[in-house]
């Protein structure tokens, strides 16, 4: 089994029943007349997003919890059905606006699983270094605002720092900061910019220092430990059941990472370390993301290496009825003009059927169904949101819990509301 | 891998490397305690309802063969159009269970329902179900009995209708020259 | 250099901007209704006072949505830094806010807080509407996306983008202080909600 709990984290379970997601106020608490209810409204400080939240208090204590999403619903889903599939590929990078290319990644690999694409090498590579860039862009998004929320504010202009290298890095490949649009259905949009490489080497040298700079300012600092130690606990067992996945899974015990178990892109061709921790407290999801940045350091650093052999390989598919002809063709060869318009206008048709595709997104399990009529629309598109299933997880981490840890627990579950809603 | 044993089981299909136990509604509960105990998929991925609605009612013409030798229509159809083939009912919905092992064994299962026939609710299954139905309920309107607060949760609680559906208009603004009015 | 009547260079029309230090750059259309609006309103050296004082320290509201609250987060940064307009304190509060950047999409389930925030925030108050979303309703034309936030709140500026780049919500930014320095009045006086 793939549970390495050395010790149990709690007796039985501590999930609410009868509803698992809500925190039920006791009968005889409640006839007291001592609670207050708090709304924690959809616009509030924490800058996890539009989430509400609505909590009873018993002095400090929180012995009620329900949270109320929906704030963010855009129609993602029914807004794909009347897209075709090329142009449908702009919606999921909006959906976890932190960890867009991963979003993307997991459309494309759905209409690539149907179509029976073969993805050529380079594409495969530097969709990898992508990811895991992105991988390390949600993480410092992560840190600074979960810092700033507790207290350590100079944390979040430390982790936007590096966030801009970032940033940089993907507007010399992709033209744009956020929301990149790179992934196509077959390889990449473009070829590979010169002096990319060069550029990303500079950020892999930095970045482990960076991390070192991190760590030396939370890990050690006793308010930081005094927050986030022995809170928010989730065993094992009761993460499984609440289908959490990802960061929280690991830092339950529980070593389970899609890169690992069901490698995809180039996983299973880099070296990489998947850090598990036992204690399923808010700190161990800390050490988890830091870890985990130092790791995707490593495997952009392998990406890199592979990339740079590459010069010159096709970085796309050649099958003409999907992906567009070069320019150039267009002005001598009939038959690309027609694939062309083709594509254009109407849309590639992916055939019938229906497909689960998942991954290991900053935040969990990212996956998306996709159902196919054989026609150039999605049928239907789900995602399956990892932030979603961990708000689930929010009334059973904060059982036992004070108001003020609310904020370090939430934080600690790493959503993005965007995904919650879609 | 087979699934003999599953209680209520109709039909497995395999594609595109995933297999798809077809359920019977009524017995739904069950099949998944024994899937989750049995078998060890102890983690519900996701729940997806869809809706048919008009499955079928246009055809699909498309290419003989490709550079990748992909055919989409079935070979011999000359490239005349195919229809999709008919589903049984008009909503499925669908169970992505994942077990926690090496290997990382996936499996769907698929329960079909007309408009108005209820579903059990696996809540007592897997708890993560909770939020999962609630927003099928809202979005796509499939009651799922035995759920301990079937209530929206998306959109506002006095919305009315489920725009998922496909009868529900996408909604909006009409935009001129969009073709899409 | 003015050669007769109305002035041709930004600075000469006294405002401060970053465009001052583009020598080659003449005025554009906005700078030019700028200076006539400042021309014919005729303001007085205190109301120019108060404006200037309005615009040094114009705090925003925390209103982040979606991902142009990434971007709106990334002006705080150090690379663009807005604490160089005085504007870094990002107040959680709306009655401590002069601002209220929408950054992001707005689901019909969240008009009613976006207006119950605008309501509470203190005359005078300013609204940019970031991004492709809070300005039109962006690439989400359906159901449960208000196109656009003019529709429940008088907007000053439109940012477009998506998300806008932060030099992007920069000018927004210091287009808005432009035209608060040149005296016109904040969009509530001026019209009302878009219908």
């Amino acid at each position: 089994m793939a549970i390495v709990e050395r010790h149990r984290i709690y007796e039985g379970t501590r999930i609410p029943s009868p509803i698992p997601t809500v925190l039920e106020v006791p009968a005889d608490l409640r006839a007291s007349d001592d609670i207050l209810q708090v709304n924690f409204g959809p616009n509030h400080p924490s800058t996890h997003g539009v989430l509400r939240l609505v909590v009873d208090l018993d002095g400090e204590k929180v012995v009620g919890l329900h949270a109320v999403i929906g704030y963010l619903h855009t129609g993602f889903e029914k807004s794909m059905e009347s897209k075709t599939w090329w142009k449908g590929i702009t919606f999921p990078e909006r959906i976890d606006y932190v960890a867009f290319q991963n979003n993307e990644y997991v459309f494309v690999a759905a209409i690539e699983k149907l179509l029976g694409m073969e993805v050529p090498p380079k594409a495969t590579w530097m969709r990898t270094l992508l990811c895991e860039l992105n991988r390390i862009h949600s993480h410092l998004i992560w840190l600074g605002t979960s810092g700033l929320e507790l207290g350590a504010i100079s944390m979040f202009w430390y982790a936007f720092r590096e966030r801009e290298q970032i940033l940089d890095l993907f507007e010399l490949v992709t033209g744009y900061r956020m929301h990149t649009r790179y992934f196509q259905a077959g390889g990449l949009a473009e070829d590979i910019p010169r002096g990319f490489y060069p550029e990303c080497r500079k950020f892999v040298e930095r970045m482990p220092k960076a991390v070192d700079d991190y760590e030396a300012i939370l890990d050690r600092n006793e308010i930081w430990m005094e927050r986030t130690q022995g809170l928010g606990l989730l065993s094992a067992a009761d993460a499984i059941a609440l289908g959490q996945t990802g960061p929280v899974l690991r830092a339950s015990g529980v070593d389970w990472d899609l890169r690992r178990q069901q490698p995809y892109l180039a996983y299973d061709q880099v070296d990489f370390v998947v850090p598990v921790y036992p204690n399923g407290d808010v700190y161990d999801r800390y050490r988890v993301h830091m870890d985990e940045m130092r790791q995707s350091t490593r495997i952009v650093a392998q990406c890199l290496d592979r990339l740079e052999r590459m010069e010159g390989e096709p970085w796309i598919a050649d099958d003409r009825k999907v992906v567009l002809p070069p320019r150039e063709e267009l002005h001598t060869s009939m038959e690309s003009l027609i694939h062309h318009f083709k594509i254009v206008t109407e849309g590639y048709r992916v055939p019938e059927g229906e497909v689960y595709v998942t991954i290991e997104s900053p935040r969990g399990e990212l996956g998306c169904y996709v159902v196919s009529d054989g026609g150039p629309k999605p049928w239907r598109v789900k995602f399956r949101a990892p932030s979603f299933v961990a708000l689930e997880a929010t009334a059973t981490c904060m059982a036992d819990a004070y108001v003020a840890d609310m904020i370090a627990v939430v934080g600690s579950l790493d959503t993005v509301m965007g995904e919650v809603d879609r | 891998m087979s699934y003999e044993g599953v209680p209520g089981l109709v039909e497995t299909n395999d594609a595109y490397g995933e297999t798809t136990l077809v359920v019977v509604s009524a017995r739904l509960v069950e099949a998944c305690t024994y899937l989750r105990d049995e078998e060890g998929f102890d983690m519900l991925s996701d729940l997806t309802p869809t809706d048919y609605l008009g499955w079928g009612a246009k055809g699909v013409a498309g290419y003989i063969g490709t550079v990748s030798g992909r055919d989409l229509n079935h070979p011999g159809s000359q490239g005349l159009q195919a229809l999709p083939e008919r589903k049984p009912k008009r909503f499925s919905v669908n169970y992505h269970l994942l077990a926690i092992r090496p290997g990382a064994p996936r499996l769907r299962v698929q329960v079909w329902v007309e408009d108005g026939e209820p579903v059990p609710s696996v809540v007592s299954v897997w708890p993560t179900a909770d939020w999962h139905e609630r927003e099928a309920y809202d979005l796509m309107g499939i009651r799922f009995e035995g759920h301990p607060n079937l209530a929206r949760i998306i959109l506002e609680d006095d919305w009315e209708g489920y725009p998922l559906r496909k009868d529900y208009p996408i909604g909006g603004e009409p935009v001129r020259f969009s073709g899409e009015e | 250099m003015a050669v007769s009547g109305r002035p041709k260079r930004l600075r000469e029309y006294g405002l401060k901007s970053e465009r001052v230090l583009w020598p080659t750059k003449g005025p554009g259309a906005f700078e030019q209704e700028v200076g006539d609006l400042e021309s014919s309103l005729g303001l007085t050296t205190l109301d120019k006072a108060v404006a200037w004082a309005q615009t040094k320290s114009m705090w925003p509201d925390t209103f982040g949505l979606a991902c142009c609250a990434i971007e709106m987060m990334a002006i705080v940064s150090s690379r663009y830094d807005i604490a160089r307009f005085g504007m870094e304190a990002f107040r959680s509060s709306p009655r401590q806010a002069d601002l209220l950047i929408v950054s992001g999409r707005v689901a019909h389930k969240m008009a009613a807080p976006l207006r119950q925030i605008y309501d509470q925030m203190l005359e005078p108050k300013w609204v940019i509407a970031m991004g492709a979303c809070a300005s039109s309703g962006g690439m989400f034309n359906n159901y449960t996306t208000l196109q656009g936030v003019d529709k429940i709140v008088a907007v000053d500026i439109y940012v477009p983008g998506c998300p806008p780049r932060p030099e992007a919500l920069m000018e927004g930014i210091i287009r808005l202080h432009e035209r608060v320095q040149a005296g016109i009045p904040p969009a509530y006086e001026v019209r009302g909600v878009a219908s």
